[in-house]
This record gives C-alpha cells, structure tokens and sequence, in this order.
C-alpha cells in the first residue's frame, strides 16, 4: 500500500516535469511568394526565343538575367513599395527592346510561427505597361502567396504573318 | 488518420467508463454498498504544473484554478478559468509572439472508483474557450530580393478558440481537506478564427495552436463536504483521527518470560507466591 502511495506522488512530479514537453518546427517547405506571369500570344501560350532580362527600376535589381526560351515567368514583388516598376528588355539579334510594367498592389505580413520567417503577401490592384512588343496584361489572379498559379497574362502582339 | 486516432480515443474512453461499471456488477453481492450523499463535497483547486512552469520560465504556462461539486461522490461538474500566457522568440530568428489572455473551460468529470477510500479515478470531458489578443514583432524585417529593412510590429490582433477536451486522471486525499491528483489530457480544436496575417503560435488554455494536442494539469484541490471528510477515509500524510474502536477480540496473554520478571525486582514476589499456589493446585 505504501509503494502504492509512492508511486502516486512520483506520477504527480513526472506529470509536472513531463507536461513541458516536445516541441517542433512546422514551417512551410514552400515558402517562396512570386508573382507568376505566363506569354501568350495570339491567345495561346506561347515561348519566348529571344534573350529576356527584367529588371527593377526602384531600387536597381535583377530580377531574370538573360533568360533565354521563356515561357513564364516568377517575380519577386517588392515589401514595401506600392508601386513596383519592372524592365522587361527583348534583345535578339539586330534588335533591343524594352517595355516597362507599373504594378500597383498592397502588401500584408504573413506568419506561420516564431521560428518561421516573416513572409509578404500581395494584392495586385491594378498593371500598366508600354506597348513597343507587350500588347496587353491581364490579372487572372489578384493574390501573390505561396501558390505559384498563374497571376499575370503577358499577351504579345499577335505574330505577323 | 486523425479521424482513426479519434476513434480509437473515443473507444478507449469507452471501455475506461464501461469496465468499471462491469466489474462493480460482480462485486455486487459480496460487500454492502457505500452510499454518499447527492451534494457530497465543493472542491476549490489549483493547478501547480502552470505555476511551476511559469517559475521554470517555460514558453508558455497556463495559470489556472477550477471549481467543482461532488454530486453522489460520482459526477463532479466543474468550471475552471486562467491567464494562458506566451513569450516566444523565435529559434533561428528574430521573430517575438507574445500573448496573455484569459480561457474558460466547462465540464464533467466521472469517478470510475466505487470504493469511498478517498481516491478518485476520474475521466471527464471539457469544453474550453478563449478570446484573446496576440502580438508578432520582427526587429530586422527584410526584403530578401529588394534588400529594404523596415521592423515589423504587429500588435493586438484577434483570435478566437474553441475546444473539447477528453480526460483521465486520479487523484487522492492527501490530509484532511486537502486533495492531490493529476490528469492528462488529449485536446481538440472545434471552432479557430484568427487574423489573415499570421497564426497564433500559442492559444490560451489550449497550448500549442495545433489540431489536436496532448496537456495535463497537477491539482492541488480544497475539497468541502460531507463526503471529503469522511472519517474512513484514508489520507496519505497525518493519522485517521476519529477511528471508530475496533471490537477486540479475546487474545490470551502471553506467559512472562523468567528474565522480565527478574527485571521487574517489586513483582518478584508476586510472582513467586502465583507460582506456588500453581503447584499446590
């Protein structure tokens, strides 16, 4: 009976002790945020075979350096500018082109847990560009986080025939 | 796999609350059953594992203190309130979420054990809920592309949580009307709702903001009643006072050794004078 007792009072400290117990670390694995942007032409998806670079305007930053065969694209947006303006330079052979791209959204923090880095999430209000070789930009999807769909649709003049 | 590890859960405390009644059923007609009354005892307890958590400077720590009443020394419906308090740093950040809040919880608890010797072996059920506020800071923010740093302050964001907790504990008088028991517990989220920029790392009452969860608590219980006081009671420090005599039987003396009564010089002679009116008989 007194062993009895004495394991009651030991089970009442290992409960005390053991109550703080495991800890882990849950981050999510995909934890990049882009902004994903696909070519079309003509209304289809289409590569793009000249050398593409793009660049952004505030502060100076390489987003894709000499990409060459492109057929969509994964922008990092800016924290916190409101306004993010992208270089899209097309060179070939005997030719350079370059269009800019003004993308106006919002930005909002997003955390999963101390241990894991802070993230910024987006919401694409509204795109702009010039036309030297981008006809139109559609926002397909306003949200920029961690699901890499399609947010942007680059749509090129149509091919001549 | 969660809604299997449930049901297995769910039939574990099953059997916990069946077997008990069926091993009462054989045991039925061997001894007279103890009765308690319907309102057998109000109970007043802390929960010692918070405070000593807190003391050990733990992540997080609730702080709580419960309330019950013994019904038939069987059913035990009971309140407990805290302050679920988290500081957290992040381990390989910057990164700071603290919060401190109150959580209420509502139950049962059932006592399995049919014997009126002061020990209880409870399972139970809870359900809990908090309302709180939460803060997130990042000292050095960075944008990793763009390369700007501005620190991220996030504070008073609101979160609400809601919960059922199953247990299973014992507990046992320790002296007079002070109880001691233990209980673990097995957590599962019902109802979240929290801010869009980022999850709580810590709900009060609840713990770690996962789907489901394991805690316990360490009780320290003031039990009132007439049943907390019953005098066969056994507590496991000081004596049972009030110990109705037992009917003492006719045990025959033992004979005196020669050397006690040589010990014993004023009885020799008594001794001696019993020893030969033995032998004149």
């Amino acid at each position: 009976m007194k062993n009895r007792k004495k394991v009651h009072i030991l089970l009442c400290l290992t409960a005390l002790i053991g109550v703080n117990g495991c800890d882990t670390i849950d981050c999510t694995l995909n934890n990049t945020v882009v902004m994903t942007c696909d070519f079309y032409q003509d209304g289809k998806a289409v590569q793009l075979n000249d050398t593409l670079t793009v660049t952004a305007n505030n502060p100076d930053v390489v987003l894709v350096n000499r990409k060459l065969n492109a057929s969509k694209l994964a922008l990092s947006l800016s924290y916190f500018n409101e306004v993010d303006t992208l270089l899209f330079n097309v060179s070939g052979k005997d030719y350079k082109l370059t269009d800019t791209l003004w993308i106006e959204k919002t930005s909002y923090n997003h955390f999963e847990s101390p241990d894991c880095p802070v993230n910024m999430f987006h919401h694409i209000i509204q795109v702009q560009s010039t036309h030297l070789f981008i006809d139109s930009v559609t926002i397909t999807r306003g949200e920029v986080d961690f699901y890499e769909d399609e947010n942007l649709q680059i749509h090129f003049y149509p091919a001549a025939d | 796999m969660k809604t299997r590890t449930c049901r297995y859960i769910f039939i574990l405390l099953l059997i916990s609350l069946l077997c008990p009644v069926a091993w009462g059923q054989n045991r039925k007609n061997s001894k007279p059953k103890e009765k308690a009354p319907l309102l057998s005892g109000i109970g007043v307890g802390i929960d010692l594992c918070g405070l000593v958590m807190k003391a050990a400077g733990a992540k997080f720590a609730n702080m709580e203190i419960s309330g019950r009443v013994g019904l038939k020394e069987k059913f035990f419906p009971i309140f407990e309130m805290g302050i679920g308090d988290c500081t957290r740093y992040g381990g390989e950040t910057t990164n700071v979420f603290s919060t401190r809040a109150p959580y209420w919880r509502i139950g049962m608890d059932y006592n399995v054990n049919k014997k009126l010797n002061g020990n209880r072996f409870l399972v139970g059920v809870r359900y809990g809920f908090s309302s709180y506020k939460y803060d997130f800071s990042c000292p050095d923010f960075t944008d990793p592309v763009y390369g700007t740093v501005r620190p991220l302050e996030l504070e008073g964001l609101k979160g609400n949580n809601q919960w059922l907790e199953f247990c299973i504990g014992f507990e046992t008088r320790l002296w007079s009307i002070v109880r001691l028991g233990y209980n673990i517990r097995y957590k599962m989220q019902t109802l979240q709702s929290y801010s869009e920029l980022g999850t709580p790392y810590y709900v009060p009452g609840y713990g770690r903001n996962d789907d489901t969860a394991f805690g316990g608590t360490v009780n320290l219980t003031f039990d009132i009643g007439k049943t907390a006081r019953n005098k066969n009671q056994k507590s496991l420090f000081g004596k049972r006072k009030n110990r109705e005599k037992e009917p003492q039987e006719d045990v025959k003396p033992a004979e005196e050794s020669p050397r006690a009564a040589k010990r014993r010089g004023e009885r020799k002679g008594e001794v001696k004078a019993a020893d030969t009116s033995t032998e004149k008989k």
